[in-house]
């Protein structure tokens, strides 16, 4: 395992969770991007340590970096990229639909929360 | 045999549930038929020593099985629970006027009631057990509250499920900890067992049985039931569902009754039970409740007779168990029936039937002589039997089964005494609608159930005692029907001339309604429960995004915690080359600079640059494809970001000094668990990647020399070929978003 990757990891999943818990959209993307780098550079630092690139006939096979972490990464990059896109295009239409790139609480959660009695409940035993 | 009846039932039952608006009232007819079948198929059985099983595997792995097994015991309580219930449905046919509210739905509930009963007594598994016991608690919730927009029927619906299927909870723990010590989930393979876990366990089980049957002080459920109709109340609330309890100490005895705290509990709810339900019946003018407080005295019985495990005290209880389901459920239907024709169940304005409803006051007194235990009824031979149980005890258990079983006999002859004399006796003339045989052949019935049970109790001696051989009972003895000159026929004669002077004397007192002491309490605590539940979720279900995440993103870094102690740095370089530690630091300080800027435009630039120190990361590992990927998709997504958000010039919304905190310490938290947990996992080193074999592999078999794009294609093509419908559903979903009319919906257009 490379200390150096390690820590990359740490601080690129310590930001990322910092902008995904914030109110804005945009933050919230930011940050959910930032979790991708990590859980990337996270596969490959686990994958062994560096080498050359592995292509057979350019390199000698001992010196080579590990292929397969580097096969699932790829995937990873691919799947959280069409993620990322989605999202954004989400908080594009929510910008044009409300203006802003906001995070409402969720209105309804608030009533319950905020009365006595919960939906459906016979009042009379709300009131004793 | 056993999973074609239960079949039968569910397939009836969803075409009652189909059809419930077009047969209305004929649906109960239906409904009768599962159960007519099912109490044919248990009385040819009766008297058969050879159990039947039938099971079918859930999880193997986890021991979880539908497991049932009839043996004669349970050949007993099916007989009971299809016979009582077909009856029943008969009698409901008579109860409900034709056409009122939600009859197809009461059938259907009612079967499935029914299904959930014989689930549970068949049940072997204490699995299947718990899942049909809190069935029944389920359903009788939904009967007790059949008229749905009563309020009382909606509270007393809601009390007896917080009550009954909390009880279960507490039967579920307990069952873990016994199957755990016994080491079989199969109650007839169960040995005895000891020790502290069993004893718990034991205490648990009990107390969910005690919960079940209504025992002092879980009681207040059972008397608020009784707005249900009468049918519910005659089968789930005195036959049927509240011997769920008793049949479960009953199974539970022959492992448990070995454990001195199963035998001090079971004792301590039936003897409590035996008086308060008793006194209970005394104090009560309406008829229902009157024998709603007897059922939980006779329960009270069961228990403390089954919980002593004697031989002679587990055929007392089975015997009783009949006698009580005959007469109680006898005793009901006649309540029901005034109920209909006269309009009251109110003792105090109920008098003279025995002239205006001869047959239903035969039946009245059969039965009430039985629940006395006069001869020549069933009801005598089972308290016979009782007596003689106490009596052949030892110790202070004999003083304290003793006076239960004698002086509870007492009140027992008294509650129905005057029962019997109020509701039949002198008294003003009441008006009654005029007869409906549905309603009065049902109770006759089971009325005279318990003379033919007498009369019949050379074969029926055989049937109860094999029955009570598999309850735990070693040896057993036969049944009287008449004991002969002994101490017991004295007590007997005692009990039954001092219970009905006493009945007699309180019947002409007609005091005051008296209040309910432990309805009170059930409602209190019920309450509490309830402002708990809003008071919880009014923490947790709050409705903000961000505190839910950072409660998650918390507790999932707490969860690392365990994995410090496996924390290794032995296999931990602190770099391939010294250029991974410049660009780690890039990476992070690009990350923390995309946390700090203030405009959105500036923030994606900030992605880019640590999405492009990534991709450096990449290239110094060796990942050649990785990299270029990586600086494709950055740029897309920095585009889309800039498009998205980049003319968004407000800067990023202001939250409180304390919340920043709170979120970076989360935050802060993940990381470090992250990083605890990737060093803790590099510990266990795999084993050396085969890079030769993979590159001689690559060319040959896969056709190219990148071995990254080989594995990609070739070995997993299908996961690739996934990866591509994916982005293809993306770029349709975001065409979509992008496509759609800029105006907010609603607007006009």
């Amino acid at each position: 395992m490379n200390g150096a990757l390690l820590l990359a990891v740490g601080g690129l999943t310590a930001v990322g969770l910092y902008l995904v818990t914030g109110r804005s959209l945009s933050r919230i993307v930011l940050g959910y991007s930032l979790l991708g780098h990590a859980t990337v550079v996270a596969l490959i630092a686990a994958g062994g340590p560096a080498g050359r690139p592995p292509i057979a006939g350019q390199a000698e096979p001992e010196a080579m970096a590990n292929p397969l972490p580097q096969a699932l990464t790829l995937t990873a990059i691919v799947i959280s990229f069409g993620l990322t896109l989605f999202l954004l295009a989400l908080a594009r239409r929510q910008r044009t639909i409300t203006g802003d790139d906001l995070v409402e609480d969720d209105l309804e959660d608030r009533r319950i929360a905020a009365s006595d009695s919960m939906p459906g409940e016979p009042e009379d035993q709300a009131a004793t | 045999m056993i999973f074609g009846l239960l079949i039968l039932h569910v397939a009836v039952c969803v075409l009652l549930a189909a059809t419930s608006r077009r047969l209305g009232r004929s649906g109960l007819l239906v409904g009768a038929v599962p159960p007519a079948v099912t109490a044919v198929w248990a009385a040819t059985r009766l008297g058969d020593h050879q159990p039947v099983s039938a099971d079918v595997a859930w999880v193997p792995g986890l021991d979880l099985a539908m497991t049932f097994r009839v043996d004669a015991f349970v050949d007993i309580m099916t007989l009971i629970v299809s016979g009582i219930g077909f009856g029943v449905f008969v009698y409901a046919y008579g109860y409900f006027a034709p056409g009122a509210d939600g009859i197809g739905r009461f059938a259907a509930t009612l079967l499935a009631f029914s299904t959930a009963m014989l689930g549970l007594v068949w049940a072997d598994s204490v699995w299947s057990l718990f899942v049909f016991w809190e069935l029944t608690s389920v359903t009788s919730f939904l009967l007790i509250g059949h008229k749905n927009t009563d309020k009382q029927a909606q509270v007393a619906a809601r009390q007896a499920l917080m009550i009954t299927a909390g009880g279960g909870l507490v039967l579920l723990a307990g069952l873990l900890l016994v199957t755990r010590s016994a080491g079989t989930t199969l109650i007839s393979e169960m040995l005895p067992v000891d020790g502290a876990t069993a004893t718990l366990g034991a205490v648990l089980v009990m107390v969910g049985a005690a919960t079940k049957s209504a025992q002092v002080p879980f009681h207040p459920w059972l008397p608020s039931a009784m707005i249900a109709p009468t049918p519910v109340s005659a089968y789930l609330h005195s036959a049927t569902m509240v011997k769920a309890g008793v049949v479960l100490v009953a199974v539970m005895g022959p492992a448990l009754g070995g454990l001195p705290a199963w035998k001090a509990c079971g004792l301590a709810f039936g003897v409590a039970s035996i008086f308060w339900g008793a006194i209970g019946a005394l104090r009560h003018r309406d008829a229902k409740l009157v024998l709603a407080w007897g059922t939980v005295s006779q329960l009270g019985m069961l228990i403390t007779l089954f919980s002593v495990g004697t031989a002679k005290a587990v055929l007392a209880a089975v015997t009783l168990l009949v006698a009580h389901a005959l007469f109680k459920g006898a005793l009901f239907l006649v309540v029901g029936e005034i109920d209909v024709r006269a309009g009251t169940r109110n003792i105090d304005e109920l008098g003279g039937l025995a002239r205006s409803m001869p047959i239903a006051c035969t039946v009245a007194v059969l039965a009430g002589l039985s629940m006395a235990g006069a001869p020549p009824l069933l009801g005598f031979v089972a308290k016979e039997a009782a007596i003689k149980a106490a009596l052949a005890l030892e110790g202070p258990e004999a003083w304290i089964v003793g006076f239960g079983v004698i002086a509870g006999s007492v009140l027992t002859v008294a509650y129905t005494a005057r029962f019997l004399v109020t509701v039949f006796g002198a008294g003003p003339e009441t008006a009654l609608a005029p007869r409906r045989h549905a309603l009065s052949v049902p109770a006759a019935v089971l009325g005279l159930a318990g003379l033919v049970g007498y009369a019949a109790l050379g074969p029926l001696n055989g049937v109860l005692g094999s029955a009570a051989r598999l309850a735990g009972a070693a040896e057993v003895s036969d049944l009287h029907r008449w004991p002969g000159l002994t101490l017991d026929l004295g007590i007997s004669a005692i009990v039954l001339a001092l219970g009905a002077s006493l009945g007699l004397v309180l019947s002409r007192r007609l005091g005051h309604v008296p209040a309910e002491y432990g309805a009170r309490w059930a409602d209190a605590s019920i309450e509490a429960t309830m402002t708990f539940g809003r008071a919880t979720s009014a923490r947790l279900q709050h409705g903000s995004l961000p505190v839910y995440l950072v409660t998650m993103a918390g507790t999932a870094a707490l969860a690392a915690l365990p994995f410090l102690g496996y924390v290794s740095f032995d296999h931990v370089v602190a770099w391939d080359t010294p250029l991974q530690a410049v660009l780690a630091v890039t990476v992070i300080g690009a990350a923390l600079a995309l946390s700090f800027v203030g405009t959105r435009l500036a923030a994606g630039l900030a992605l880019g640059a640590a999405g492009i120190a990534v991709a450096a990361v990449f290239v110094v590992h060796g990942a050649a494809d990785l990299a270029l990927t990586q600086l494709l998709v950055e740029a897309a997504i920095v585009v889309g970001f800039v498009l998205a958000f980049g003319h968004l010039s407000r800067s990023f919304p202001r939250v409180g000094l304390r919340w920043r905190a709170v979120r970076m310490t989360v935050a802060g938290l993940g990381g470090a668990a992250v990083v605890v947990g990737l060093a803790a996992a590099s510990r266990s080193p795999v084993a050396e990647p085969p890079l030769s074999e993979m590159a001689t592999a690559s060319v040959d078999e896969g056709g190219g020399s990148n071995i990254v794009n080989v594995i990609l294609t070739d070995i997993r093509a299908l996961d690739t070929l996934g990866e591509v419908l994916v982005l293809a559903t993306v770029a349709l979903g975001v065409l979509a978003l992008a496509r759609a009319s800029d105006r907010p919906e609603g607007s006009a257009s």
